[in-house]
C-alpha cells in the first residue's frame, strides 16, 4: 500500500475506493508490520472501521465532511482523544484515560477523518530516539536494530512503514523533523502559535506546537490547513491570516541562506552529500543560495536545555499521585507524592525535573532562566536580522542519518547534541519542515528548511520543489 | 561550576522525587556535565536586553467562568482518580493525627 492523502481523497472521490477499503487495508498493514516495529501503543480497530463506515455513508448520501473525510490519521499519545487512554509514553498514565479531545482532534473528527490508533513516543515528548518509552521502544522501519528518531518515532515510522497515509507529532525541539528525517518522511513544526495546543500533554508550553507528519509535502500542506487556527483554549494561538498553500513551479526570485555555523565541522559525509545535492538542486530551480551568518546556535541548544527542563518541571509537577493513577497509599501526603513520582517517571524525565528545578530555585533563577530568556530575545533578533536577507534558511535536519538503539543512551549530552540544527527554531518560534533527500548508506537524509514567522507557505512551496526535482 | 550531592538531594526533595543512591550518583554526574555546557550562557553579553516574553493577545484573557461538563466528560474526570466513593474523591490525609 502506497497511499497519499492527496491519492487516498482521489480514491474516494472517483469511488474507486470506499473509507471502509482504506481503513482496512491500514489495520492489516499495522497487523503484519507493527509487531516488528512498534510504532503503535493502541490500534482502534473496531472504531476505525464504525467511522469510516460512518463516512462511507456520508459519501454516498452526497455530503462530505472535507477534504480529510474517511482518511485514516494516526495521533502521538500524547494528544488527547476523549474516552481513549492517553499515556504520554509514561507509566504515570500507563491507566489514565483522555477526559476531552485535545482541539486537533477534534478538528480531525469533525471533518470525517478515521483515527486509526495512538502512536509511540519517548516519555512525555522527552527523547531523540524513542527509545525512553516507558512501553518499550519503536525500531526504524528499514533496520530493527536502528531509532526512527524521536520523540514522534512512532508517528514517523507509522508513515515510514506505510501503516497510516499520516500522523500528528509535536515538536518541541525537533521532535517531529528529527524522526521524519530518519524516517524518509515529510515532517512539518508549523509557527508558535498556529495550532492550538489544547490537549496536547505538556512539555515545554512556550515551545511546544503540533504538526504533520506525512509522506509528502502536499500531504502535510492539507494536515496544516485542518489543525491550524484560533483557538480560545489556547491563550498563544495567534490572530493571524490562516496558512494557504501557495505551491511554485520554480524558485526565481526566491533566495535561501545556508548559515555558516550550521554547514561547518560535525555533519557526517553522508549528510553533507545529500544535502548540498539539495541545494544545488534548489539553486538549479533559481533560487539564489548564499552564505548568511545566524549566530547563537550553540548558545540556542544551551537556551534550550535551560527553559525546557524549567517549564517540565513546573508542568509536570501536577503528575503527583494524588489526581492520576499510582498512589501509593498509608504514607504521609509528601511521601505519597515523592514515591508515585519516583515510580512513575522514567529516568529522562526525573533527570529535566531535577534540572529544571535547579534552574529556577534561589540564587540560580537570575543566571539560568532570566538569562536564558534574555538570550532568547537575542537569538528571536538574529532570525529577524536573518530574514531581512533571505526568505528560507536550509541546514542538515540532523547530523547523522538514524543511529543504533543504545548507541546515545548512555550520555544524555550526546543525545542533547542531536537537537543542535532543530532547536533554534523552537527558540525563534519560527516554522520549519524536514523534507526526504535521499540516502545515505540505505539510511534517509532530510534537509530541514526553516522559515520566517507564520510564512509556512512559503517554505512548503520551496519543500515541494525538492521533493519534485528529486522524482 | 560543580554540583554535589546535598544539592541533588535538597533538588529531589523540592521536587518530590524520591531518589535511590545509585539514582543520586548518576543524576551529579549528569547535571554537572549538562550545567557545564548551559555555562556557555553567562558568557553572552546581555545588558539592556529584555527577556523574550510573547506579547498578550488582543483578546486578552480568558474570562474566568464557571463552564458546563456535560455527563461523559464527568464520569471520565472521576474515572481517572486513583480512588473514590461514588462522585466523591478520596485523597490522603493532608495533615498526620493529631497529636493525642
Amino acid at each position: 500500500m502506497d497511499l497519499t492523502l492527496t491519492k487516498a481523497r482521489h480514491l474516494l472521490r472517483q469511488g474507486e475506493a470506499s473509507s471502509r477499503e482504506l481503513a482496512d487495508a491500514c489495520l492489516a498493514e499495522i497487523r503484519s508490520r507493527d509487531g516488528a516495529i512498534h510504532a503503535f501503543l493502541d490500534v482502534y480497530e473496531e472504531d476505525a472501521r464504525a467511522a469510516a463506515d460512518r463516512a462511507d455513508d456520508r459519501r454516498a448520501d452526497g455530503r462530505s465532511a472535507g477534504p480529510l473525510d474517511g482518511i485514516p490519521i494516526a495521533l502521538k499519545d500524547n494528544l488527547l482523544y476523549q474516552g481513549k487512554r492517553c499515556t504520554a509514553g509514561s507509566r504515570m498514565l500507563a491507566t489514565y484515560t483522555a477526559v476531552t479531545n485535545a482541539t486537533v482532534t477534534q478538528k480531525l473528527l469533525d471533518g470525517g477523518a478515521v483515527i486509526v490508533g495512538k502512536t509511540n513516543l519517548d516519555e512525555f515528548a522527552m527523547g531523540s530516539s524513542t527509545e525512553r518509552s516507558a512501553f518499550g521502544p519503536t525500531k526504524h522501519p528499514r533496520d530493527p536494530e536502528r531509532v526512527p528518531g524521536g520523540s514522534s518515532g512512532g508517528s514517523a515510522a507509522a508513515v515510514a512503514a506505510r501503516m497510516c497515509p499520516a500522523a500528528l507529532g509535536s515538536d518541541t525541539g525537533g521532535s517531529i523533523r528529527q524522526p521524519a528525517s530518519f524516517c524518509g518522511v515529510v515532517g512539518l513544526k508549523p509557527t508558535y502559535g498556529r495550532v492550538s495546543r489544547s490537549g496536547l500533554i505538556a512539555m515545554a508550553s512556550s515551545l511546544d506546537q503540533i504538526g504533520p507528519i506525512a509522506t509528502t509535502v502536499d500531504d502535510a500542506a492539507m494536515l496544516l490547513e485542518a489543525i491550524q487556527g484560533r483557538d480560545p483554549l489556547d491563550q498563544t494561538t495567534a490572530n493571524v491570516e490562516p496558512f494557504v498553500p501557495d505551491w511554485r513551479e520554480d524558485l526565481a526570485g526566491v533566495r535561501v541562506g545556508l548559515p555558516t555555523q550550521a554547514w561547518g565541522a560535525g555533519i557526517d559525509r553522508g549528510v553533507r552529500e545529500r544535502t548540498e545535492e539539495a541545494i544545488r538542486m534548489l539553486a538549479r530551480a533559481g533560487a539564489e543560495v548564499k552564505e548568511i551568518d545566524l549566530p547563537y546556535a550553540d548558545e540556542a541548544l544551551a537556551v534550550y536545555y535551560v527553559i525546557m527542563p524549567c517549564e517540565v518541571s513546573a508542568n509536570l509537577a501536577r503528575f503527583d499521585g494524588v489526581r492520576y493513577g499510582l498512589r501509593k497509599e498509608g504514607l504521609p501526603l509528601i511521601e505519597t507524592y515523592a514515591a508515585a513520582r519516583a515510580e512513575g517517571f522514567g529516568p529522562e524525565v526525573r533527570r529535566r525535573i531535577l534540572l529544571g528545578t535547579y534552574a529556577l530555585s534561589r540564587g540560580y533563577y537570575d543566571a539560568y532562566y532570566l538569562q536564558a530568556k534574555k538570550v532568547q530575545s537575542l537569538i528571536r533578533g538574529a532570525y529577524e536580522e536573518a530574514f531581512r536577507e533571505v526568505d528560507v534558511i536550509a541546514t542538515p535536519t540532523a547530523p547523522t542519518t538514524a543511529f543504533r538503539i543504545g548507541e546515545k543512551t548512555a550520555d544524555p549530552l550526546t543525545m542533547y547534541l542531536e537537537d543542535i540544527f532543530t532547536v533554534g527554531v523552537n527558540v525563534a518560534g519560527v516554522p520549519a519542515v524536514s523534507v526526504p533527500c535521499g540516502d545515505a548508506e540505505g539510511l534517509p537524509v532530510g534537509l530541514q528548511l526553516i522559515g520566517s514567522w507564520f510564512k509556512e507557505a512559503d517554505l512548503l512551496a520551496v519543500a515541494q520543489v525538492v521533493e519534485r526535482r528529486r522524482g | 561550576m560543580s554540583i554535589s550531592r546535598e544539592d541533588i538531594e535538597r533538588l529531589a526533595d523540592l521536587a518530590r522525587l524520591k531518589l535511590s543512591d545509585d539514582e543520586i550518583r548518576d543524576a551529579e554526574r549528569d547535571l554537572d556535565s549538562i550545567l557545564g555546557y548551559v555555562g556557555r550562557l553567562q558568557k553572552v553579553q546581555t545588558a539592556g536586553l529584555e527577556p523574550f516574553g510573547l506579547a498578550p493577545t488582543e483578546t486578552g484573557w480568558r474570562a474566568d467562568e464557571v463552564s458546563d461538563c456535560d455527563d461523559l466528560t464527568r464520569e471520565l474526570i472521576l474515572s481517572n482518580f486513583p480512588s473514590r466513593k461514588g462522585a466523591l474523591l478520596n485523597v490522603p490525609a493532608v495533615f498526620e493525627a493529631p497529636k493525642g
